[in-house]
């Protein structure tokens, strides 16, 4: 917008500019969260305060709420890398708990293993199946036209079904006085271990959301994939193999969704357990939009909503508010972030650029 | 009529409803075969198909609305949910079921307008606009609903005289609540409306190519408008039903999912009306077949008979149907030049 | 340009308040009413600050994945903690799980806070209940519907027979039955008490009379909807009476309430409810719930709170006890002979003399 005279404070500004619109509207959510809890009758203040406290308030807390960021993440970059193809990956919750599940399997499943090793294998074998699942939605799409939303709905609560009958048949953990649905424990060697309060799960995340960028900002894959969800017809008549790049996309996608579920397996609850990952996926929609379709948006925005998940319960001990109040305004969030029109004018900033959000347009047609 | 349309340069004929309509001919005369066999069982089968149906009927043709204008919407399930409380706090008030189903329809129709400001006047993601009204009906509903409240009934069954006297078809078709009727003469008003009226015709190039329907004269932003709201009520209708006709009460989190199996019910019927009122039927009876299959002792683990209507749905979509194809315009916000 | 669209977001943001600012006069059931959890019955200036205190006591609970006023084993729990809270003079709180992966933490709240008894509902927080025990000797542990494997001597699993209470609804059930179709719309059967329910109902069903045929039927969604899907509830127990059974046994939460709720909509027709007496619960359903198959979640709570509290605290499993609730407006319809049924069925039961039948 202004001029470019380059000065000392020019990328100070730059990211106050990227960074004001989205701070301002999540300050927007705060504010109707707050006037709906007034109604209510609650204290805001206090429910705000606690809520962060819940957050950050020490080590362990802190360590949750980076436990709950990592998931969200994966999620996130998952939906993210689709978008960025044109395609809407409803399915990432399916292809989570076909991770998560896969991961738990093999951590205890194999035994005597070293524990890097184990590690590894297990997460690799999540990984592979997060991908096959979206190996599928990727092939009918490109191949068949079978729209990847339906599909992906439809494989969600396969995978849903699949994973139950695993738990409560073939994978059942029999152990002695256990009688619920659910794997068993996985192998010590198998468990993602913590660096202080931090999960080494969450350090992986950080690293991958990284190698996400690179491969969609610097590589040539990233940048054809780029083009397929700008304009898919101009990409083919490009000479781009259009069918390959979506399914590949979609591959992708599963695998990180695959990631995040075995990560969360492997880290943070050591079996697989129907129930334990519900609405990750989901949520990972909402942090792919939170965070503007971004790999480095898509970490901030987790850390927002895994903060304020973190934090729902010590937000309800000590302040009485019920924990619903959460997603009233993480959806106020996600309006006011992306209704940066809306806080313009509310807010009175003149017209500049502050990334432009660049989403799949309706069902991903072109 | 509606898909003779251009595709990948294949023309099909064949019309939307043709795929459901093949399922429906079996489901047809499997259901009198074993109407002969079983009267009871068929009847009370063919019955919860049409329940399970009647929801994902309203929230498809919500999506048929919104969509053939060209407005996405994803928030099917969100609009549900938040009518569904709405409906069922105005019939703990007033305990007056026709006042209770028209807030239903009104909340329906509001977030249909919200939908409509956000991707119309802000021309924000309408994906995005989906996703806040789903979120925010939780929060809503799920922090404002509170235990303890009883409502004064729920809408029961009405038998169309002698109609109602016609074996299987009788009981099954014409002795139901009212918003199960409804949703069956909304399908068929839309199918009318949608393809042989000018109001349809109009919608139809709204969403298929703005610009040109402009150009002719035709206000896109109004018939976009329109068309949200009035789809956003039928949601809303949707909502009620599970209130007001199903369940009576009103549960956290009730839809469980409905409105996006609507949005696949719309898809695999190819946003017509018909065509997806058939495929909510096909999901419904997946879904008593599966309660029969247990009735009657058979012992397959459940989740695989659970999975069925899913994987049905992706095997259709993906071979039998053929390309199932959205309206052209469709998530792209119209600008005037 | 986006005036009228604040003005419309704005309306639909109050509209939902006066929603609510209206509903809160409604009638609300008596102890759970979750607004005012802390309500101090402690000596007056006792509060939750000084739980640390050796003659505070301080009782808190953490519920599965769900809320307190649940209508079910959450809210059975809490009204138990709340009933027992006013008999031994204590600080009560609450916390409602959301994510599964919480259950610690959770229960790391109370903890920090020097609570001296803590409850946790659900087979799901069994694990996260025993290790948390071990870790904390001095404070005692009540575990609903936690079978303990090994004895540790702070922690009390409170299990049921759910199979007892619900073969007492099936023999109910038979009795009453004058088409000789019964029905059970349940909710899942990953978690043992619902299939459990179930057993007992077909076999006592069966006892009854062999020749009754027993439909029963369970949610074939996963964990998170099976047991809030009312609508699934209801068209499944239409369906059922559709095929002309005359009793329903809905077992299984809000879904299970469904059922109940669509059996009051038809004449003529029984339904048993299940855990709690859902007469108190679910009033919709009236006109049909002959009883319910309880498990007596709260008054066991009371019991294992006062003996926490004068040190006779029972380590390992506690058994409660499960029974039909009252008849109600229907004591007129059960005649001697069914009540001489029940006994019956029940000194059969006893004695072991019944089989249950897999699932």
């Amino acid at each position: 917008m202004e001029q470019k005279t380059p000065s000392k404070n020019n990328w100070l500004m730059t990211i106050w500019r990227t960074i004001r619109v989205p701070l301002l509207a999540i300050l927007s959510a705060l504010l109707v969260g707050a006037v709906i809890l007034l109604v209510s009758g609650a204290d805001p203040l206090k429910a705000y305060a606690a809520l962060f406290k819940g957050a950050f308030g020490n080590a362990n807390y802190l360590k949750r709420t980076l436990e709950k960021t990592t998931p969200l993440i994966f999620a996130g970059l998952s939906v993210t890398f689709a978008f960025k193809a044109g395609l809407f990956n409803i399915g990432a919750q399916g292809q989570l708990l076909m991770g998560a599940i896969t991961a738990g399997f093999l951590g205890f499943a194999i035994k005597g293993l070293p524990p890097v090793l184990h590690i590894v294998l297990a997460l690799l074998g999540g990984c592979a199946a997060g991908a096959f699942y979206g190996l599928i939605p990727g092939l009918l799409r490109s191949y068949s036209g079978a729209h990847e939303v339906i599909t992906t709905i439809m494989l969600n609560y396969i995978a849903i079904n699949l994973t139950d009958y695993l738990a409560d048949g073939p994978w059942k953990d029999r152990s002695g006085t256990n009688v619920i649905a659910r794997l068993p424990l996985i192998e010590d060697s198998a468990r993602i271990p913590f660096f202080g309060p931090v999960p080494v799960g969450f350090i992986i995340a950080i690293l991958i959301a990284f190698i996400i960028w690179y491969m969609l900002e610097r590589t040539n894959f990233g940048f054809e994939i780029n083009s397929v969800g700008l304009n898919s017809h101009a990409s083919r008549y490009a000479g781009m193999k259009t069918k390959l790049l979506m399914t590949s996309a979609l591959v992708v996608a599963g695998l990180l969704a695959g990631f995040g579920g075995s990560v969360e397996t492997l880290g943070v609850v050591g079996r697989f357990q129907p129930g334990f990952n519900a609405g990750l996926g989901f949520d990972g929609i909402t942090v792919a939009l939170l965070g503007r379709s971004n790999p480095f948006g898509v970490i901030l925005s987790s850390l927002l909503l895994g903060a304020m998940k973190g934090g729902a319960n010590v937000m309800q001990f000590d302040a009485k508010v019920p924990h619903e109040i959460i997603d009233v305004i993480q959806s106020m969030m996600l309006f006011f972030v992306t209704a940066d029109l809306v806080i313009r004018k509310l807010f009175r900033i003149i017209k500049d650029t502050g990334g432009e959000v660049t989403l799949t347009a309706g069902w991903g047609q072109k | 009529m509606t898909v003779g349309v251009m595709n990948n340069g294949k023309i099909r004929r064949r019309p939307a409803w043709a795929s459901p309509l093949i399922f429906g001919v079996i489901v047809i005369a499997v259901a009198v075969f074993s109407f002969m066999k079983n009267p009871s069982v068929t009847e009370a089968v063919m019955s919860a198909m049409i329940r399970f149906a009647v929801p994902l009927m309203l929230g498809a043709l919500c999506g048929i609305y919104c969509e053939r204008a060209g407005i996405v919407n994803i928030g099917i399930e969100g609009q549900m949910l938040l009518s569904a409380f709405t409906a069922y706090m105005t019939n703990v008030w007033t305990g007056n079921l026709i006042l209770a189903l028209l807030a239903g329809a009104l909340t329906g129709a509001l977030l249909g307008y919200f939908l409509a400001v956000i991707s119309i006047k802000l021309k924000l993601n309408q994906i995005i606009g989906g996703t806040v009204i789903n979120i925010l009906a939780i929060g809503i509903t799920g922090f404002f609903y509170q235990v303890g409240m009883t409502t004064k009934g729920k809408f029961g069954p009405i038998r169309l005289g002698p109609l109602a006297k016609i074996p299987l078809v009788g009981p099954v078709l014409f002795n139901n609540p009212p918003i199960t009727y409804i949703a069956f003469l909304m399908v068929i008003i839309s199918h009318i409306i949608f393809f042989h009226t000018r109001w349809g015709l109009r919608t139809r190039a709204v969403g298929e190519h703005p610009r040109a329907a402009d150009t002719l004269g035709i206000d896109v932003f109004k018939t976009r408008y329109l068309n949200t709201i009035i789809g956003g009520a039928l949601a809303g209708l949707a909502g009620a039903f599970l209130t007001l006709e199903g369940v009576g009460t009103f549960e956290r989190n009730m839809t469980n999912g409905r409105g996006f199996i609507a949005l696949a019910v719309m898809i695999f019927g190819k946003w017509n009306p018909i065509g997806s009122a058939l495929a909510a039927l096909l999901f419904g009876l997946a879904n008593a077949l599966q309660t029969q299959l247990q009735f009657m002792g058979i012992n397959i683990p459940h989740q695989f008979i659970g999975m069925i209507p899913y994987a049905l749905t992706i095997v259709v979509v993906s071979g039998f149907i053929g390309r199932s194809r959205p309206p052209a315009a469709e998530g792209t916000p119209y600008e005037k030049e | 340009m986006s005036k009228k669209f604040v003005l419309v977001f704005s309306l639909i943001i109050v509209a939902s308040m006066m929603l609510a600012a209206c509903a809160k006069p409604a009638p609300t059931p008596a102890p759970a009413e979750p607004a005012a959890p802390a309500e101090p019955a402690a000596p007056a200036a006792a509060t939750e600050a000084d739980c640390a205190k050796p003659e505070v006591i301080c009782i808190g609970l953490v519920t599965d994945v769900g809320e307190v006023d649940d209508k079910s084993f959450n809210q059975a729990s809490w009204e138990g903690v709340v009933a027992g809270g006013k008999e031994v003079d204590a600080i009560v709180n609450y916390v409602e799980t959301k994510d599964a992966k919480d259950y610690v933490a959770n229960m790391q709240l109370f903890l920090d806070k020097g609570y001296d008894i803590l409850v946790t509902v659900g087979f799901a927080l069994g694990d996260a209940t025993v290790e948390a025990a071990k870790a904390n000797p001095d404070v005692k542990f009540i575990g609903v519907d936690q079978f303990q494997g090994e004895v540790v001597p702070n922690l009390a699993g409170l299990i049921f027979d759910e199979a007892k209470s619900g073969f007492l609804a099936g023999v109910l059930a038979g009795k009453l039955t004058k088409t000789k179709v019964v029905a059970a719309v349940l909710g899942t059967d990953l978690v043992p008490p619902v299939v459990n329910f179930n057993r007992g109902y077909v076999a006592g069903a069966k006892w009854v009379d062999p020749e009754i045929n027993v439909i029963s039927t369970y949610h074939p969604g996963g964990m998170d909807v099976a047991f809030t899907d009312p609508d699934w509830g209801a068209t499944t127990a239409r369906q059922a009476i559709g095929q002309k059974a005359d009793v329903v046994f809905g077992a299984g939460g809000k879904t299970g309430n469904g059922a109940l709720i669509e059996a009051a909509s038809n004449e003529g027709l029984y339904c048993i409810g299940v855990d709690t007496d859902q007469w108190e619960t679910v009033p919709e359903a009236h006109k049909c719930l002959v009883s319910s198959a309880t498990k007596a979640i709260s008054p066991s709570i009371v019991d294992l709170i006062k003996m926490a509290k004068d040190g006779s605290f029972p380590g390992g499993n506690y058994i409660g006890s499960s029974a039909l609730a009252p008849f109600h407006d229907f004591e007129a319809i059960i005649t001697q002979e069914i009540k001489d049924a029940l006994d019956e069925g029940l000194k059969a039961y006893d004695a072991n003399a019944i089989t249950l039948p897999e699932k």
